[in-house]
């Protein structure tokens, strides 16, 4: 369980991180979205206690970061990938931080097998690849074993046999009742990961919801129709709430309208329809439409 | 690389692994020890110890010169690299972002200064301890050519400029530890460091030159951390006496560890 209350902090006048407050609950994954300086990273920060709040406060099971009795065991951080000494071998690097809480050499071995590492984990951390060192700092994170994810872009440069075990990776983690915080700008990759989202802009909590809801909440659904009588329909179901776009003689997109009412009404005229697919939107457009330039920052609830 | 299926956690028992200081020592010894460059800069302070020693030794043949002195004398070099290795063993964490792995595993700030002003002055010591005693080895063999010797029957004249020397090392090496949290640029700490151990006794031997009333300059100056080593180590005609001078040693160690700690504790890392 992670908890932010009230989070805020200002760099000189300006303000990085206002008032955010939050819960990521553990058995599940948070996804932690944002545009870029939106202060997630602040944030993320704030909670492992490398920059000190302007004001508010953020737990870690319920205890600051600095007062956990056993920082690695409670919580596994990937802040950045170039949380390394260049000059240190990556095993060195992992045997260093084990030695601060006591955490056996055997340890060290397992986790450089997990992430993946073997082949280098005795060269120098200064000439790993963007992808190596977000293994290295990934087998950081699992170090201790800890109850509490806080993965900030951990796929970031990984290829995609990398992605998809950290999605599993996490994906099992919660299921084991751990939580997890995990941003990303990947967001067909936070769609498969994600159970919750957190979308932050401009230094404030815009969303909070699972999911589902977010997308439901923030995308538009549309029935695309296929048929050859494509005028009568439309005026089959004009209506005024209902907004029909036409991209090609045969073929509309319907807002508005469910599909089934969509079906019905065809029927009843005797029109022919050749697709009738409903969509849903997707999580990149409920993102956009909360984020994006188009549209200004705002905040919706969500219940 | 292989994809590896997730099973990777087990029961663990949590009260096992937990932090204490004496691991916090041995996180930042390993990571003292697995740097080249630590490696680096002891050989050439041993190789300048034993070197200049022994050039002094061969040099200076006038009655009433110690051996000993041949033996501490080169600190006046090797005094930089001990306080340029306290500072590169912090910079090198904040230049690289390791120091955020190394709150990540102890995030009270004061236990990871203490624990590397620790694991440094102790290595600084016991290196400095046998570099010396290897150097003495070397200017005995030196001056026995002329019947001269160490006098390791009186340890004023022997152990203690030995073990004051070290300890002066790992006094100097802490001052850049000092600098190093706070200026955390590794270019910054080292200026500071060089600047402190070596440029300001330089320009306060300009004052020598001066007036009267300029008196006070050197009298200050033999307060700096060189000058009060020097006291420390040699206490025939020295400008502080010895308590004195190990009290100014001390002085300097506590405020540089206490302005450290002032900046960490407050600090966004």
């Amino acid at each position: 369980m992670i908890t932010a209350e009230g989070l805020t902090k200002r760099f000189g006048d300006k303000t990085a991180v206002q008032d955010v407050s939050f819960t990521v609950k553990p058995g599940s994954v948070t996804g932690f979205l944002g545009p870029n300086g939106a202060g997630k990273s602040t944030t993320m920060r704030m909670i492992v206690g490398l920059d000190r709040p302007t004001s508010g406060r953020a737990t870690v099971a319920g205890r600051e970061y600095r007062r956990l009795r056993a920082p690695l065991t409670e919580v596994g951080v990937l802040l950045d990938a170039k949380a390394v000494h260049t000059g240190r071998t990556a095993r060195n690097h992992l045997r260093a931080m084990a030695a601060t809480h006591g955490i056996p050499s055997t340890r060290v071995d397992e986790v450089i097998d997990l992430a993946g590492i073997g082949s280098v984990s005795r060269k120098r951390a200064g000439g790993f690849s963007l992808g190596m060192g977000q293994r290295l700092g990934i087998a950081s994170a699992l170090l201790g074993d800890p109850h509490t994810l806080i993965l900030d872009e951990p796929v970031n440069g990984l290829d995609p046999e990398g992605v998809r075990w950290v999605r599993q990776f996490v994906r099992h983690a919660a299921s084991e009742g751990r939580t997890v915080l995990l941003s990303s700008h990947l967001m067909s990759e936070m769609a498969q990961t994600a159970d919750h989202v957190i979308v932050m802009g401009r230094g404030q909590v815009l969303a909070d919801a699972p999911l589902e809801e977010l997308v439901r909440a923030w995308t538009v659904n549309t029935v695309r129709v296929r048929t050859p009588r494509a005028a009568d329909l439309a005026a089959a179901v004009g209506g005024p709430s209902v907004e029909i776009v036409s991209t090609a003689p045969d073929l509309l997109d319907i807002v508005g309208l469910p599909a089934a009412r969509i079906g019905d009404l065809a029927a009843d005229r005797g029109i022919p329809l050749h697709e009738l697919t409903p969509t849903t939107g997707s999580l990149e457009e409920a993102y956009m439409a909360l984020t994006g330039d188009s549209v200004e920052y705002r905040t919706k609830e969500i219940s | 690389m292989t994809v590896q299926a997730p099973p990777l956690t087990r029961p663990r028992a949590d009260t096992v692994h937990r932090p204490s200081f004496l691991r916090s020592l041995h996180g930042e010894w390993i990571k003292l020890a697995t740097l080249r460059s630590t490696w680096w800069s002891i050989a050439i302070a041993a190789a300048l110890t034993i070197g200049i020693a022994m050039l002094i030794a061969q040099a200076v043949d006038q009655p009433g010169f110690d051996p000993i002195q041949a033996v501490v004398m080169p600190i006046q070099f090797t005094m930089l690299l001990a306080g340029i290795l306290g500072a590169i063993s912090v910079t090198g964490e904040y230049s690289t972002g390791m120091i955020r792995s190394t709150f990540a595993a102890n995030p009270v700030r004061g236990s990871v200064l203490a624990a590397k002003a620790v694991v440094i002055a102790l290595f600084l010591f016991v290196s400095s301890l046998l570099t010396f005693f290897a150097a003495a080895l070397a200017v005995t063999a030196v001056v026995s050519t002329r019947d001269q010797s160490i006098d390791w029957s009186d340890p004023s004249a022997s152990l203690l400029p030995i073990v004051v020397s070290s300890l002066a090392m790992a006094v100097f090496a802490l001052i850049g530890v000092a600098f190093g949290f706070i200026l955390r640029s590794g270019a910054g700490a080292i200026a500071a460091t060089v600047g402190l151990l070596f440029v300001l006794p330089i320009v306060a031997n300009f004052f020598m030159l001066a007036g009267e009333s300029w008196a006070w300059v050197m009298d200050a100056a033999a307060y700096l951390p060189v000058a009060a080593a020097q006291s420390a180590i040699l206490t025939d005609g020295a400008a502080l006496e010895t308590p004195v001078a190990y009290l100014t040693l001390a002085a300097w160690v506590a405020a540089g560890m206490l302005g450290a700690w002032a900046v960490l504790r407050t600090r966004d890392a």
